[in-house]
């Protein structure tokens, strides 16, 4: 009826008065504050929790729990500090990271041609798709002494159980979004005259980009998870066995030293991607 | 990621089926002639008559059955407790500011981590018994239940809460009456997330610690070299996973008949 | 406030007496809302004042964004205003209560509950027992002419039959003001004039006092005793005019009739000058 300006105006209205329940973020006492300093204030007020756990855990170690058992955040963190810096932690991590980036880029390859030839011939379907009701409920870690077996204790033990851990949710991410595709986007191709072996290549899987990422971005964290659980069972190198292998000979304070590095490069390895994929895909 | 309704398992028509189980069928049969013929040595793959003769062994003589209820009882426990503390923390996180302020930034942290690396620090905690795998499930469970918890409760139309109060409901009893139906249907998605992890925090820690278990009696094949065993606890560990994943699918479909 | 313009025959029977009841009459005074977010502070509602007798049927109409929907959050009490008072029966509200009863755009049925879980659930919340719930509950359906899908969940219905269920929802724990916040809007034309009908009967009936918030001007007009125009952005009250229709003749022949076009016109003259830009303020 009357001006879009108005019909605009209203929803954030609408949805501060709503969130305000969920977001407690101290905003009466923030606006008095000069704006540069309001970023600081307010993730100051954000990550408090984090340092009174942090606090808490520093001081039951070595007061109601022996400092052997709980090694102290400070001391942990020196220490993670310390395998980077000394380069201690470096061979393990460039195992690891290449065990990841191997795995995952199979997997990257062959779940996307999987997902999108599923998809798109019903014969492949028929073939492929009894394995895959087959292996998804089964935790792909388990799978570990099967692929000692074969391939014995050490890389290829850890990259098998990577790309297969990082292969279903890519193929079913490629799958649902191949078969999904606008049918208009299919049809005005061959309008125009594209002949139709060309279709997969020039349009599916360009129209699946985006789903296809997300099945990375999911397949990511997964991806860590099958990594440690092949080395805590199957290797001798690689930022897993160093855990173990710290707990093994009773050095607890480099055992959580490793844990935060591991955890550290999830992070930023989910964070990255993240950051990429926004960077890469501006499409969407 | 729902695969029963891509991979159409529960269809009737009994060519369909055919059709999508011809692989499968190829496959065994392979396997057995390769294995038969000696065409590939028995420690990597044993016949597959021997892996089924092993696993009814195992079977009848209780030994599967021990394990696997070990391991089953391990999994649920773990994924119980997750399952109480994760849908407590996420639905007052959503809905009371103090308790949002103390868990978001932990969550944040907490999601991230790689649980699985914690099994040397457990092990070392609580030893090697039943305690540090279903704390250490419990763990592992905690974040997708908690984190889906918290995002579904965020999410529940504010209409219905206001309808709610309208018609009576105190501000103590709308958690139970409305936010947390209406939120039923995300808590289950992260507990349907969560159940793998429980299962693979389970295997690995019994892989790496012993102590019984499917896990246990997998990793057992291998250093003894009983390729069969190996085999046969997989198949036993597929139908736990098949089993559970069912069970809670079949959980879903009775709760929330409504959807 | 001219007030006796808002009398007519509408209901045949001895309706016109607004004065002499005195459940359910909302008084707004000086009502202001302004709301906030970041350093952004947008009113969204300005010196409005309007007294609702008991048993009234007030139309709400005006441009979109003019804040008629946030006029009919505050009076049920789920925005709380900057400044003024809206009372009930003369006690100013303190947040929802069961003497107002709000009807949504998009139904908010609970989707959990079956038909009957819904239209029940008030009179669970107000303590009544089970037998009486069913029976009560059960008259509203029947009213809704929803007998027969007691048992059948929110989704398994239309629209128009989500919308039935959300008023016997509504009606069953018997407020005595009904707010209702475009509740056909999302309904195609047939429909809406059905329920339409159906919401004047009720209206009859029940005796309710009834805030009806449209953009649409016929609604409006058809519905209403009294129509009350607000200007956009900030919201207030531009005028009230008071609807003097033959009810008594069917549907077909009010609207062709002559006084329900002049009507309308005044109406939607009055609210064109809001919505062109020579009419901005």
């Amino acid at each position: 009826m009357c001006g879009n300006r108005f019909g605009k105006k209203r929803r954030p209205e609408e949805n501060a008065e709503r969130m305000s329940y969920a977001d407690f973020r101290l905003e009466t006492v923030v606006e008095t504050i000069p704006n540069p300093l309001r970023r600081i204030v307010r993730f100051a007020f954000e990550w408090i929790p984090i340092a009174i756990v942090a606090g808490l855990w520093e001081l039951a170690s070595g007061t109601a729990v022996s400092s052997e058992i709980l090694p102290p955040p400070s001391a942990v963190f020196a220490v993670s500090w310390e395998l980077l810096v000394s380069g201690r932690i470096l061979p393990h991590l460039q195992v690891s990271l290449y065990r990841i980036g191997v795995g995952l880029g199979l997997s990257i390859v062959v779940g996307v041609a999987l997902g999108v030839g599923m998809a798109r011939v019903k014969p492949i379907e028929n073939f492929f798709e009894v394995f895959l009701a087959l292996i998804y409920p089964v935790p792909k870690a388990a799978l570990v002494p099967l692929a000692i077996l074969w391939l014995g204790v050490g890389t290829e033990t850890a990259i098998l159980i990577v790309f297969l851990a990082c292969l279903l949710p890519i193929v079913l991410n490629s799958y649902n979004a191949a078969q999904n595709v606008d049918r208009n986007l299919l049809w005005s191709a061959r309008m125009m005259g594209m002949p139709a072996w060309k279709l997969p290549i020039k349009v599916v899987v360009p129209a699946t980009i985006p789903s296809i990422l997300t099945g990375i971005r999911q397949a990511i964290p997964i991806a860590f998870i099958a990594l440690v659980s092949a080395e805590l069972i199957a290797s001798n190198r690689g930022v897993g066995f160093e855990i173990l292998r710290h707990g093994q000979i009773g050095n607890y304070t480099s055992m959580f030293a490793v844990l935060v590095v591991i955890s550290g490069t999830a992070f930023v390895a989910v964070r990255g991607y993240e950051w990429l994929e926004r960077r890469v895909v501006t499409w969407t | 990621m729902d695969v029963t309704r891509t991979v159409g398992l529960d269809r009737n028509d009994a060519i369909a089926a055919a059709k999508s189980i011809y692989s499968l069928v190829l496959l065994l049969l392979l396997w057995e002639f390769v294995a038969q013929y000696d065409m590939v040595h028995s420690y990597f793959l044993p016949p597959l008559s021997d892996v089924l003769a092993t696993f009814y062994e195992l079977t009848a003589d209780g030994t599967m059955l021990e394990h696997a209820y070990l391991t089953f009882r391990r999994a649920m426990a773990g994924l119980l407790l997750a399952c109480l503390l994760g849908i407590v923390v996420g639905v007052l996180a959503a809905r009371n500011r103090i308790v949002g302020w103390f868990w978001d930034p932990i969550i944040e942290v907490g999601y991230p981590v790689p649980v699985i690396a914690l099994v040397p620090v457990f092990m070392f905690w609580f030893g090697t018994g039943d305690l540090p795998k279903i704390m250490l499930v419990a763990v592992g469970c905690f974040w997708p239940v908690a984190i889906n918890a918290r995002n579904a409760t965020r999410e529940v139309d504010e209409n219905l809460v206001w309808s709610a109060r309208m018609m009576g409901t105190s501000d103590r009893r709308l958690l139970r009456r409305v936010v947390v139906p209406a939120a039923a249907p995300g808590i289950i998605s992260g507990v349907q997330i969560a159940l793998p992890i429980a299962l693979i925090v389970t295997f690995v820690f019994e892989m790496v610690a012993g102590g019984g278990g499917l896990g246990h009696l997998e990793i057992q094949g291998v250093r003894s070299f009983e390729s069969a065993q190996v085999y046969a606890s997989l198949i036993a560990i597929m139908i736990v996973g098949f089993t559970l994943d069912r069970g809670l699918r079949y959980l879903r479909g009775r709760l929330l008949a409504w959807t | 406030m001219n007030r006796t313009q808002a009398h007519r025959q509408h209901p045949p029977n001895a309706k016109s007496t607004h004065e002499t009841m005195v459940d359910g009459h909302v008084t707004i005074t000086e009502l202001e809302k302004v709301y906030e977010s970041g350093d952004e502070r947008t009113t969204a509602i300005e010196d409005f004042s309007v007294t609702v007798p008991s048993g009234e049927f007030l139309g709400v109409v005006g441009p979109s964004g003019c804040g008629k929907s946030t006029l009919l959050y505050l009076v049920a009490g789920f925005l709380e205003q900057t400044t003024g008072t809206i009372a009930v029966d003369g006690d100013p509200i303190d947040g929802p209560g069961t003497d107002r009863g709000v009807v949504f755009q998009d139904y908010a049925l609970f989707p959990w509950r079956t038909v009957m879980g819904n239209v029940t659930y008030g009179l669970e919340e107000k303590g009544v027992g089970k037998e009486e719930r069913r029976a009560t509950a059960q008259r509203f359906i029947d009213m809704m002419d929803l007998d027969g899908f007691e048992d059948k969940y929110p989704k398994e219905l239309s629209g128009g039959m989500k919308q039935r269920v959300a008023l016997a929802r509504t009606l069953a724990y018997d407020p005595k003001i009904l707010l209702m916040d475009e509740p056909f809007g999302a309904l195609d034309q047939p429909l809406r004039e059905s329920l339409q009908d159906h919401l004047i009967d009720i209206w009859r009936d029940l005796e309710k006092t009834v805030i009806f918030i449209t953009h649409d001007v016929e609604e409006a007009v058809y519905l209403s005793e009294r129509v009350l125009i607000m200007t956009r952005h900030p919201g207030t009250k531009k005028t009230t005019v008071g609807i003097d229709l033959d009810r008594t003749q069917p549907r077909e022949e009010l609207v062709l009739s002559d006084e329900y076009t002049a009507t309308k016109n005044d109406v939607w003259q009055s609210l064109r000058e809001e919505t062109t830009p020579g009419g901005e303020r």
